[in-house]
């Protein structure tokens, strides 16, 4: 019996370097990304103080914390409250928050000495005896202060706390930062008084997970859970944003990686076909080949594998040395095998998906083959086999990698569908600038007849580097519209303090304080307390909310404003604003409540404002951009609706380093208001999207790497046929420089080609994310079509002129020989 | 390095066509390309039109074969995706003829193919490339022919056809033959044949088909 010898894994060079590269790809991406991840949602939850926060009205279970430490979390508890305490015999509000040696489990606190002075950055709240407080009661720190029955030395004043005013910044009451243990002592806590207790949890993000899943069925009406997603409105975005970007990423990175394994596979399959039309001949059955190709693809996967697990795995060193460089900080470690597991899937699913068709297909060749040769060994049916598997294994690599990511899903889809017409498209473009000029062959004509060719398979890898560049080009797209979302987002002059509580006559003297000292300020708004009663004249108590956002909305106080100019950064999406000298009774809603309250134009909502009920209906429903750190409110009115109510001001200043020493005075001018200082908080955010943006750069480096595979696969599968035609060239006379023209042609209009479309694509695919999943303005760039064209041009001629040049020096012999 | 003739001389007269006989293997193929000047000889000297090959390099052999040296080759070597009137017309544009379309066309008449001027060479049979290689290797008027097994492909009514072609096409230009085969019937065509053994050169009987004696 005849046995089927493998000629070795010398056949398969070409896809078992495609197939490491994608297992090397994918395991350094995806612990790379984890780790990103992880670096970012530390730093973002900095911000919370924590990972994980149980919020109640009550005094919250032991049991939390025991389960919690259980599992090896972090814990620290928080309690806050508010009560008056007399300053030079007035009384004065303050918010009172008693935390334990614990806090904060994530960021740090920061003190000075003085209003101006030096900040002092610490780990740790007060010790037992000691309070700090805010910068508007640094009177206190003048003698020992009375927290009910007790005393306590107050010398720091407390400039800042990662996690105030989660939320909303504007609600806030001057700070006292106490101990835990002194809290019996004051008596301020009695069973049934009005506090906040927060139970905050930090850890390793899947113990984080398993808390919560252990936590949630347990959770009692009065608690709630509070993660990034749902306390900081200002950095959800940002996050939600880059991790979309990062799935993108992945999946436009193994997009490329898989376009190398096809352009490969391909070749092989190419290479074979006249083996195995001489094994056929000899009577070997197609199902006997199939299962040997089977085999071979078994056993470069395993010897990919393994190669490409460990690179990917050494290449964590020097890309975190990079990183940490990048990043300035370190990127945390994680203990997961994840990475290396989905590799390895992703691996497997690759090469069989996109290689087995093209083997399987090179199977079906003809015995006639050993006597003539053809290339007509694929039918439609065949083709369509290859197409609809490399679909197939495309969505089990999806599912393997990014699971739920609707964009990443809507990417593939785009992709595919490219991938689909990139071909036809070629095709018609070349018949169509082959059908003029008919009386001259060469070198134009000779150039479309030789891309239009199937032997060669210039179209297939012509539409693989065109789909590697729509990948790249599509990912510095997003990033940098991206980037131009946050630049604009967080730009370096805007307003870096909230002066709040102003009385309605203390505005315009506030305002020309600050005038005169040179300091911007922003348009002051009124703050008017409100809670919403009725919808639709039906109390709210008697609706029940589908969305359990909106029943946990109507437990809120609303900050309600009113202003005759739409505020910045908001757009009505629907209806009209508020006409300026209205005067019927008019709301304007935010987008986001009004879903979760399921509100809709013409809804009538009536508040309870200091015991008196306004009523009216919504005029204009409107998107806010959160984060923008600008005054931003849920409901708005015309004037003449509110401006008789109780309210207090706020306005928004650019107070520089220079002037700091300014606030003094303005505190001793107007000592009932409140200073709130978000540089700190601004930092740390521009801080976490500047990391961001390294990692979309990152990232965006690693698919141009990935990419320059695809070029040298698509070069190197083409060389044969190269030689080939260079040979006869020669036979015929050709001198060097036409050999050399022929090539720089060749890639030329390839690149010229590939790059338009990738450009286009790029363009089209790009605008549908920005706007469907980013939410974010697109602009068409011109830039996009110049690096598209040129980028692709100028790479594809000199790599493919230089790689190819051995080419001009074969003999025409070979032309007698082949 | 492989040698394949030694001490060996061989002169092809002027409008003769020289039969190069030989086993497989025997090193034919390699002769009949280091005559046309497509490779390098390790020692010795070559000489085709007047132009010593021995120490010119492949730039230079080149421009020596431009015009005057024409193939045609068992695997008819054709551009696929081209038309047949194109791949006639490649050799004549290489060297820069102005009117390589005409030329072409008319070279294609002489094989009988004009009516399929426009077919894509993947469409023809292949006997019908066989003879557009023969009408691109007249169409530059060469004055020396080299032909590799041009009926190696072709089964035996069309291989006849093709040599009646060749030899017709050669006997109206007036153009010098140098054909490898090891088809008798092909052979006996030839002005002079010899054969190629072991390295050497014997000149075979054309109507007797015995070896003369080394030349």
């Amino acid at each position: 019996m005849l046995k089927i010898k493998s000629s070795g894994i010398q056949s398969y060079w070409l896809m078992l370097v495609a197939t490491v590269i994608t297992v090397s790809i994918v395991s350094s991406s995806q612990l790379l990304t984890q780790r990103i991840s992880l670096l970012l949602d530390r730093q973002a939850s900095e911000l919370l103080a924590a990972d994980l926060v149980v919020v109640s009205g009550e005094p919250i279970s032991s049991e939390y914390q025991q389960q919690a430490e259980k599992i090896g979390l972090d814990v620290a508890n928080i309690i806050s409250f508010r009560t008056a305490i007399f300053i030079d015999d007035s009384p004065q509000l303050v918010a009172i928050k008693a935390v334990d040696d614990a806090y904060p489990l994530r960021g740090h606190l920061e003190i000075s000495k003085d209003y101006v002075g030096d900040k002092l950055k610490v780990g740790q709240g007060p010790k037992v005896g000691e309070i700090w407080v805010d910068p508007k009661l640094s009177q206190l720190m003048l003698g020992p202060v009375t927290l009910g029955s007790a005393q306590f030395k107050s010398d720091w004043i407390l400039t800042f706390e990662p996690d105030r005013g989660g939320g909303s910044v504007f609600n806030l009451s001057p700070r006292i930062l106490m101990n835990i243990d002194d809290l019996t002592s004051t008596g301020l806590i009695v069973p049934g008084s009005r506090a906040k207790y927060r139970l905050l949890f930090s850890g390793e993000p899947e113990k984080i997970n398993e808390f919560i899943e252990w936590i949630k069925p347990n959770l009692k009406a009065a608690e709630s859970l509070q993660d990034l997603e749902n306390a900081r409105p200002e950095m959800r975005q940002a996050l939600d944003r880059t991790r979309q970007f990062f799935a993108l990423s992945i999946v436009l990175t193994l997009v490329i990686a898989m376009v190398a394994i096809a352009i490969t596979a391909r070749h092989t399959a190419n290479q074979e076909a006249p083996k195995v039309a001489m094994l056929r001949a000899f009577g070997i059955s197609q199902t006997r080949l199939m299962r040997f190709y089977a085999e071979q693809l078994v056993k470069v996967w395993v010897i990919a594998t393994v190669f490409g697990l460990v690179i990917g795995w050494f290449s964590q060193y020097p890309l975190q040395w990079l990183l940490d460089t990048w990043f300035g900080k370190e990127l945390p470690a994680i203990s997961t095998v994840m990475p290396y597991t989905n590799a390895a899937i992703v691996g497997f699913i690759s090469l069989i998906g996109f290689s087995l068709p093209f083997l399987f297909n090179a199977t079906a060749t003809p015995p006639m083959q050993v006597f003539r040769p053809s290339h007509s060994n694929r039918s439609i049916r065949r083709n369509i086999v290859i197409i609809v598997t490399a679909i197939f294994s495309v969505f089990l690599v999806l599912i393997v990698l990014v699971q739920s990511s609707k964009l990443a899903i809507a990417t593939l889809v785009m992709i595919l569908a490219v991938a689909l017409v990139l071909p036809a498209i070629f095709y018609l473009m070349i018949n169509s600038l082959l059908f003029t000029g008919r009386r001259q062959f060469w070198l134009r004509q000779y150039l479309l007849s030789r891309l239009k060719t199937k032997t060669r398979g210039a179209l297939a890898v012509m539409s693989g580097f065109c789909l590697a560049l729509l990948a790249i080009l599509l990912i510095g797209v997003v990033k940098d519209e991206l980037l131009n979302s946050w630049q604009k987002q967080l730009p370096d002059e805007i307003p870096n303090y909230f002066l709040i509580n102003l009385r309605t006559d203390q505005v315009p003297a506030i305002e020309h304080f600050l005038q005169q000292r040179d300091i911007a300020s922003s348009e002051s708004y009124p703050l008017i307390r409100a809670r919403l009663t009725h919808i639709n004249e039906e109390s709210v108590q008697d609706i029940e909310f589908m969305d359990p956002r909106g029943a946990n909305l109507l437990k809120r106080t609303f900050n309600i404003s009113y202003s005759d100019q739409l505020p910045d950064d908001n757009e009505v999406i629907s209806g009209q604003w508020v006409a300026n000298d209205s005067a019927t009774p008019e709301w304007s809603i935010e987008s986001g409540v009004a879903k979760n309250l399921g509100l809709k134009l013409g809804d009538i909502l009536a508040f309870d404002i200091a015991g008196e009920s306004i009523k009216a209906p919504i005029t204009s429903i409107r998107t806010v951009l959160w984060e923008n750190f600008k005054p931003n409110f849920y409901l708005m009115s015309n004037r003449q609706l509110l401006e008789n109510q109780p309210q207090t001001w706020l306005l928004g200043a650019l107070i520089k380093e220079e002037k700091k020493a300014e606030l003094k005075q303005l505190i001793i001018n107007f000592p009932s208001v409140t200073l709130l200082d978000i540089t700190e908080l601004m930092s740390r955010i521009r801080g976490i999207v500047s990391r961001a943006t390294s990692a979309l750069e990152f990232f965006f480096l690693f698919a141009m790497a990935s990419a320059f595979i695809v070029l040298m696969a698509a070069i190197q599968t083409g060389r044969r046929e190269r030689e080939q035609e260079s040979s006869l060239l020669r036979a015929l006379s050709a001198n060097i420089g036409q050999l050399y023209k022929v090539h720089i042609f060749e890639f030329t209009l390839m690149g010229i080609l590939i790059g338009f479309f990738a450009a286009l694509f790029a363009s089209i695919a790009g605008w549908v994310i920005s706007a469907q999943f980013f939410d974010i303005e697109y602009h068409f760039s011109s830039s996009t079509w110049l690096y598209g064209i040129l980028s692709s041009t100028l790479v594809l001629t000199t790599v493919g002129t230089l790689v190819s040049r051995k080419v001009y020096h074969v003999s025409p012999m070979k032309t007698l020989r082949s | 390095m492989l040698d394949i003739v030694q001490d060996v001389s061989l002169k092809v007269k002027y409008q003769e066509a020289l039969v190069i006989k030989g086993a497989s293997g025997s090193g034919k193929t390699t002769l009949l390309g280091l005559m046309a000047g497509l490779d390098q000889i390790s020692s010795g000297d070559i000489e085709l039109l007047g132009n010593s090959l021995g120490d010119k390099n492949e730039e230079q052999r080149s421009a020596i074969r431009s015009g005057k040296v024409g193939f045609v080759f068992q695997s008819f070597q054709l551009v696929q995706g081209a038309t047949a009137l194109q791949n006639v017309m490649l050799p004549l544009e290489l060297r820069g003829d102005s009117d390589a379309y005409d030329r072409a066309r008319h070279s294609l008449q002489q094989v009988g193919l004009e009516l399929k001027k426009n077919t894509l060479i993947d469409h023809l049979s292949g006997g019908e490339q066989q003879r557009v290689s023969i009408a691109r290797a007249f169409a530059v008027q060469p004055k020396i022919l080299f032909a590799d097994e041009p009926t190696g492909n072709l089964d035996a009514k069309t291989g006849r056809q093709i040599a009646d072609l060749m030899f017709r096409l050669r006997d109206q230009s007036g153009t010098t033959l140098v054909l490898v085969t090891h088809e008798t019937e092909l052979a006996e065509r030839g002005d002079r044949q010899i054969l190629i053994d072991s390295g050497c050169l014997i000149p075979l009987d054309p109507t007797q088909n015995t070896r003369l004696g080394q030349s």
